[in-house]
């Protein structure tokens, strides 16, 4: 305990909240090379699954998957009203969060990290040293990302994409942190990765963090 | 679904024991909640009359409607305070809690002054007649009069679940239910006062455990215990927990809107005296049903753990066994009410018109039942393993779907029996849709069950590789 107590004191935790096809990930990552510490993204689904023996789909589908088909495709249910308590099945996603949460908080009091999404910045609330970061981006700049990571065929797709993907991390945020996706009150920094592009962002970035931690 | 220690016990410890481990609690508090009810119709018929428990019946959609808004608040708030504990924010805890405490007093007064203005009219709809209205009123307003209590101790106990103390909670149920069976006799036979006794009896009873509760809740020396700061309204989770306690407040809404029509049906076909043999008949009914609930309560956390670690050998077994025992328990009640009808109605009533009556009834509601308690498992089944679209169909078939149009033709042709029959029809019509989607599920998941093999062998190394992952 006492050594886990020394490690929090010169280790540090980077989390970033960010929209799709911001270039949150890739930020992430690269930061993470050039400050030579743990990234985790989708990772964090590996480990959790190895913790609790349950497979890696099963974390996938609060926050990936679309939650709104089997109801909707059966009742022809798409108010909010049925759809709510049912789909989401509460009780259960809530010891899928546990779970993950229970993998993100022994990592960060483990080492010195960078978190990509998953409410890693209010399950670490009370880490001594923790930078909350929140990354967007132009419209433009997002459509063109997600239509090449996601090989998809049309800007319409794309931008139906974004507008989900959003809305659902938006939803999973707030539902389970006591805070609001996206919104500058929630993070130290919020930053708009087309003003300097991807690198220049991660320049920015890191003397940011270098100088918050004294790192040189 | 909670989990005490370790989840991967739930891949591993033998199924039935882990059954008999999680469904126990939720057996006893379901049996106890409707073990209440009965006493309740006991006394009343015995003390006040066999027209007071058609009054008595009149009362439990509006009853069942109190509940509706109870749980549209309870279920939502305990949903977010067992998130933010297991975050150990007992900060937001705190606030949630507060935050139930206000929304359960402006809905509790909000149902209690709406109701209170309307009650003869919606006591009319609800199925009463020049006769059984005073007795439903009498009732009524004093149940109205102590909502506001009803609906926090309802909140309270469901925040003492969440937050890590089934134990209390379960202590509040059985006690309430013991200083109910004291004061009720006491009450009806000894003060005379009717079936004005018997609701004194339910407020008291419940005053005295959200005393109990509200103490325990102002302990500062725990994790949440109430402050005034928590109890202004914040918007975020006031809107999160009304909309998680949607659902729930939805199917109880749904269940309310049946017995209307259920008694309306009775009244016109049958009397008054129908209506109270369906009181009698719905209580003795609940009590298997109840059982049956605890036990899928029960199987949900170790059906949904292993689906997710696809062990899906578990998964049949839980299913299995679950359907088995639910089977045994509704199938007992069958037997009981086509054996003995005349003992289960006659402890309810010396009214030999009512006492024949309710045996129809009982002999007629209970024809499905050998089959229902598959039904019930098999749509908690698919909630269980994340299918919710196919469980709300379930249940809905059950209990609206298949059960209106019986409910809406039947008496118009055979008259009372009509109404009785409407219900078993209905079970038997949605337990064969039961076993359609039941077959079909399987045929979609035969393939992969070959693949069990590896991944038990997978998922034992897994567990073996990281046996302190728990600590540090």
């Amino acid at each position: 305990m006492r050594k886990l107590e020394e490690n929090m004191n010169t280790n540090f935790v980077v989390n970033i909240g960010r929209q799709l096809g911001s270039g949150g990930r890739q930020i992430g990552q690269l930061l993470a090379e050039r400050l030579a510490i743990s990234f985790y993204d989708k990772e964090l689904i590996t480990l959790a699954a190895k913790q609790s023996g349950l497979q890696e789909e099963v974390f996938e589908r609060p926050d990936e998957k679309s939650r709104y088909t089997l109801t909707g495709g059966l009742l022809g249910l798409k108010g909010p009203a049925l759809d709510m308590g049912f789909s989401r099945n509460y009780l259960w996603n809530e010891l899928l969060f546990k779970i993950q949460s229970d993998v993100i908080r022994e990592l960060g009091h483990e080492k010195s990290c960078i978190f990509v999404g998953r409410c890693a910045d209010y399950i670490l609330r009370e880490h001594p040293r923790a930078l909350n970061l929140f990354i967007n981006a132009d419209l433009d700049d997002r459509v063109k990302r997600v239509i090449t990571n996601y090989k998809l065929t049309s800007k319409e797709k794309a931008t139906d994409l974004i507008e989900r993907m959003d809305k659902r991390r938006a939803g999973y945020y707030n539902y389970y942190s006591n805070k609001k996706w996206g919104a500058a009150e929630s993070y130290h920094l919020c930053i708009n990765s087309s003003v300097l592009g991807i690198e220049g962002t991660v320049d920015f970035i890191e003397g940011f963090v270098k100088q918050k931690f004294q790192l040189q | 679904m909670k989990f005490t220690s370790n989840p991967t016990e739930l891949g591993q410890e033998k199924v039935g024991k882990l059954l008999l481990r999680y469904a126990l609690p939720s057996i006893i508090a379901m049996t106890a909640s409707s073990i209440y009810h009965i006493t309740d119709s006991i006394f009343i018929g015995h003390g006040v009359g066999a027209l007071a428990l058609s009054g008595l019946a009149i009362t439990f959609p509006l009853m069942n409607l109190a509940a509706a808004f109870g749980s549209l608040v309870g279920a939502g708030a305990a949903t977010l305070l067992s998130i933010r504990l297991g975050q150990k924010d007992y900060d937001s805890a705190n606030t949630i809690l507060g935050n139930a405490l206000t929304l359960n007093v402006l809905i509790g007064l909000s149902f209690s002054v709406l109701s209170f203005i309307f009650l003869d009219p919606i006591l009319y709809f609800f199925g009463a007649s020049g006769v059984t209205l005073p007795y439903a009123r009498d009732f009524m307003e004093i149940i109205l009069l102590g909502n506001v209590i009803t609906h926090i101790y309802f909140g309270l106990n469901a925040m003492l679940r969440s937050s890590g103390r089934p134990e209390k909670s379960m202590f509040a149920t059985v006690a309430t239910m013991v200083i109910n069976l004291i004061l009720n006799p006491l009450f009806i036979f000894g003060f005379q006062w009717g079936i004005k006794g018997s609701a004194w009896a339910t407020v008291i009873s419940q005053t005295v455990m959200l005393v109990w509760q509200l103490k325990f809740f102002s302990n500062k020396s725990g994790f949440i215990y109430l402050q005034k700061k928590t109890l202004k309204l914040q918007k975020k989770i006031v809107t999160d927990a009304l909309s998680i306690g949607m659902s729930p407040f939805l199917m109880n809404a749904v269940s309310c809107l049946i017995v209307i029509v259920i008694n309306q049906g009775l009244l016109r076909t049958g009397g008054d005296l129908a209506v109270g043999a369906y009181g009698i008949v719905n209580r003795i009914a609940y009590l298997f049903v109840m059982v049956v609930l605890g036990l899928n309560q029960g199987m949900q956390p170790i059906a949904g753990y292993n689906f997710g670690a696809r062990l899906y050998k578990r998964v049949n077994e839980v299913l299995k066994i679950t359907t088995i025992l639910a089977t045994g328990v509704t199938t007992f009640g069958f037997l009981f009410a086509n054996l003995f009808p005349e003992a289960f109605a006659s402890m309810f009533t010396n009214d030999k018109e009512l006492i024949d009556l309710s045996v129809n009834g009982l002999r007629i509601v209970f024809l499905s039942y050998p089959i229902i308690g598959f039904q019930m498992v098999t749509a908690n089944f698919f909630q269980s393993i994340g299918m919710v679209g196919k469980a709300i169909f379930m249940s809905l078939s059950r209990q609206l779907l298949f059960l209106l149009p019986c409910l809406l033709i039947f008496p118009r042709i055979w008259g009372i029996d009509g109404v009785w029959y409407s219900m078993p029809a209905s079970d038997l019509i949605s337990s064969i849709v039961a076993a359609i989607l039941l077959v079909q599920h399987f045929r979609q998941f035969k393939h992969k069950e070959q693949e069990e093999e590896n991944v038990t062998k997978e998922y034992r190394e897994q567990i073996e590789l990281q046996p302190n992952a728990k600590e540090g």
